[in-house]
């Protein structure tokens, strides 16, 4: 142990000082496999990386000393693309070439209706791709959401680069708790296309625990309310010592500050029309506009009891430019989204129940994403819990350090902290008459598994199907598919002879895998899981040695 | 870095012995172990035995851990809730031990059956496109299952029966 320690020591200094590209070449292939490991929160509204220095996290700024950097992608005339404060200008300048909240839809259907609804509000394209999967189009070109987000994530690769002068290859990326397997996998991959060994996925309730434990020597249950931009979720940990014991989660991925924005532009929009008679929201660069003055708004009503938002021209009418002038009081924005609050509530009920806890019992509350700065919230989650969430944690940094801190921690195995985390939802297969056989049910602590013994049901036969969901209606219908099991080259027997077990994992990352035996032989089976919606290895191959090259937007025209 | 020697023979011989542990063997306590002593015990094996411990093993290690530690949340998940873990100790007591060492949720093993249907037309036709096959009218048998598939896209049983009554069709011709 020791002797890597100074190892480690020693090739850090080297680091220092040189500039990459020497650097690069200093190494051997074995000390760059030790190159320095990342956290990235890749969130719905904003990225963050981090990296543990000298035993302290620390949240990485870019060149500009941005250490929030916006989840927009925009994509320029010449062919290169940009990410993060400038892209999001660009939201405004040329919408339909600017991708934003992506995550929303990354791992999605096509037919499910938070792409439907994207598709009404984004003036980028959205359009079917294989495997009734997402793809977004921009100047004619087609790109999966794991490409989109994997151009955020070599961003966060590049600032990361720049900054510690020297390659990063490695990265423990967040989550949303209550994302399912095709979401994860969808992440993982865009990992993978962005040139980074996605050391571990993890959920950002749990990296947010652990940021704020890490090393404190607590013995507390906690509470971590997560509202990010796009999804919600709870976890309720308990922290001995060394150990973060996840005991419950629960979310919505549904129901993030997006949705407290847009209650804001309805509210805005209707005013407008109710004095032009112009319906704002069917114009999508006024809706831009508008989102983006709802925005601030918000922003804007943490600090002031009252906001005036006002757009000059922001439509061109017959008789010329009309402009939207509105007073917004911060007890009138409570009412327009305080349904919004309340269903956060009822997803924090649910994970309390499951913890077999009362609010009464958590020894503190963590607020964690940037929506969480609304003074309407903080005094919302005050009064549900009974406690003054925790301050002087930065609710947008927070997640990016654990996830730096686990980073660490899985690359130095000696490392006191381990993390206890629990798969969000229940996995199950379909079964004659419409309902789930529940295999491993939600709060299960992971890595786990489970078997089931299958057979044929025809002489001869040759191949199984099994059909894998993820939710908790006894319906399978009513839950998320995840895929479709294919058990191949059964031996040919009569039927009911073959015995198979067939085991379903749930691995550290969330991630679903499937194996099969058979039960007399011993002999492995082959049986692949198709995710709906998702990359195929060699796709996923083949994107990242085309991203390989950095600069690759304008040659793939 | 490499963990010492004497910890991969230990590792080796407990995935070795795995199977032949009841839970609260794996857990290392007593059958009358309280909620808090098996809380603490999961927590001292996870401690020993979780994955990301042993993160830079070469894989035939790794693989091993992991099964250690799914068996060791396993244990945990049974004894930490009181009804299954007086289902569980009850089980391990009798002489049906071996056989009752991994709780048994549920149906264990239970056989994909045929989906009969899910709609009351599509039950409908399925029934009597089975009575036609039987009757080795394939003709009839094949429209009736192509109606069923009809009402239900999805159903599998009925693909695969359509499938069958064309087969026999081509192979009377």
């Amino acid at each position: 142990m020791d002797v890597l320690y100074i190892f480690m020591a020693g090739r850090l200094r080297v680091g220092a000082g040189c500039d990459r590209f020497n650097f690069d070449n200093r190494l051997d292939y074995k000390e760059k496999m030790m190159a320095k490991v990342v956290g990235i929160d890749l969130g719905t509204s904003t990225s963050a990386v981090a990296i543990v220095e000298d035993g302290m996290a620390k949240v990485i700024p870019n060149e500009r000393g941005e250490k929030i950097i916006p989840s927009v992608v925009s994509f320029l005339e010449d062919g290169t693309r940009i990410v993060g404060t400038l892209a999001k200008r660009r939201m405004i300048m040329d919408p339909e070439n600017t991708v934003y909240s992506a995550k929303r839809l990354i791992g999605r259907k096509f037919f499910s209706s938070e792409v439907k609804k994207a598709q009404a509000v984004c003036a980028y394209k959205i359009v079917e791709g294989p495997n009734q999967g997402v793809v977004i189009e921009i100047r004619g070109k087609q790109y999966s959401l794991a490409e989109i987000s994997s151009f955020i994530l070599m961003e966060m690769k590049r600032i990361a680069e720049d900054y510690l002068h020297e390659k990063v290859d490695r990265a423990v990326i967040t989550v949303p708790a209550y994302f399912n397997d095709g979401q994860r996998q969808a992440t993982k991959d865009a990992g993978t296309i962005a040139g980074l060994q996605v050391l571990r996925i993890i959920n950002e309730p749990t990296a947010a625990a652990l940021a704020y434990g890490f090393g404190k020597g607590l013995n507390q249950k906690i509470g971590i309310y997560d509202l990010g931009g796009g999804t919600f979720d709870i976890s309720v940990l308990e922290i001995g010592d060394d150990i973060f014991e996840v005991i419950s989660t629960a979310g919505d991925t549904f129901l993030g500050g997006d949705d407290f924005d847009d209650r804001l532009i309805d509210y805005l929009a209707e005013i407008f029309y109710k004095e032009h008679n112009v319906d704002l929201r069917t114009n999508k660069h006024a809706l831009q506009r508008l989102k983006d003055a709802a925005e601030r708004g918000k922003v804007d009503l943490s600090e002031n009891l009252e906001t005036d938002i006002s757009i000059t021209g922001i439509v061109e009418e017959m008789a010329g430019p009309l402009d939207l002038h509105a007073k917004v009081a911060r007890n009138y924005f409570g009412k327009l989204v305080y349904d919004l609050i309340q269903k956060t509530f009822k997803v924090c009920d649910e994970a309390m129940q499951n913890a077999g806890m009362t609010v009464d019992q958590l020894d503190s509350i963590i607020l964690v994403g940037g929506p969480t700065k609304m003074s309407i919230i903080k005094e919302a989650v005050e009064s549900y819990f009974f406690k003054t969430p925790q301050s002087g944690i930065n609710p947008e940094e927070v997640v990016a350090l654990g996830a730096s801190i686990q980073g660490s921690a899985l690359m130095e195995s000696s490392t006191s902290s381990l993390l206890l985390d629990v798969t969000p939802m229940s996995l199950g297969i379909a079964t004659a008459g419409g309902l789930m056989d529940r295999l491993i049910a939600r709060n299960t602590p992971i890595p786990t598994e489970q078997s089931r013994i299958y057979t044929t049901t025809r002489d001869n036969q040759e191949s199984v199907n099994i059909r894998v969901f993820q939710g908790e209606n006894r319906k399978y219908d009513e839950n998320e598919p995840l895929g479709e099991c294919r058990l191949t080259g059964v031996r040919p027997a009569k039927k009911g002879g073959p015995k198979i077990k067939v085991t379903f994992e749930i691995n550290a990352d969330g991630i679903v895998e499937v194996s099969a035996e058979d039960v007399d032989t011993g002999q492995e089976q082959r049986i692949t899981l198709n995710v709906s919606g998702g990359l195929s290895r060699e796709e996923i191959d083949k994107l990242k040695s085309q991203h390989a090259s950095g600069e690759d937007v304008a040659e793939r025209k | 870095m490499a963990i010492e020697e004497r910890k991969k023979i230990e590792i080796n011989s407990i995935a070795r012995l795995i199977d032949e542990l009841d839970y609260f063997q794996i857990l290392k306590v007593n059958q009358n172990a309280s909620p808090e002593e098996v809380k603490i015990a999961y927590f001292r094996e996870s401690r020993q035995y979780h994955p990301d411990k042993f993160y830079n093993e070469p894989p035939e290690v790794a693989k091993k851990v992991t099964m250690i530690f799914k068996r060791i949340t396993e244990a945990y998940k049974i004894l930490s809730d009181p009804e299954t873990r007086d289902v569980y100790t009850k089980s391990i007591a009798g002489s049906d031990r071996h056989k009752n060492l991994r709780y048994i949720h549920g149906v264990q093993g239970g056989l994909p059956k045929e989906d009969e249907g899910q709609t009351t037309m599509g039950r409908k036709y399925f029934q009597m496109g089975k009575v036609a096959f039987n009757n080795m009218d394939y003709k009839g048998a094949k429209i009736n299952f192509q109606l069923a598939a009809k009402m239900e896209p999805k159903n599998e049983t009925f693909k695969e029966y359509l499938a069958k009554v064309e087969e026999k069709l081509r192979s009377k011709k």
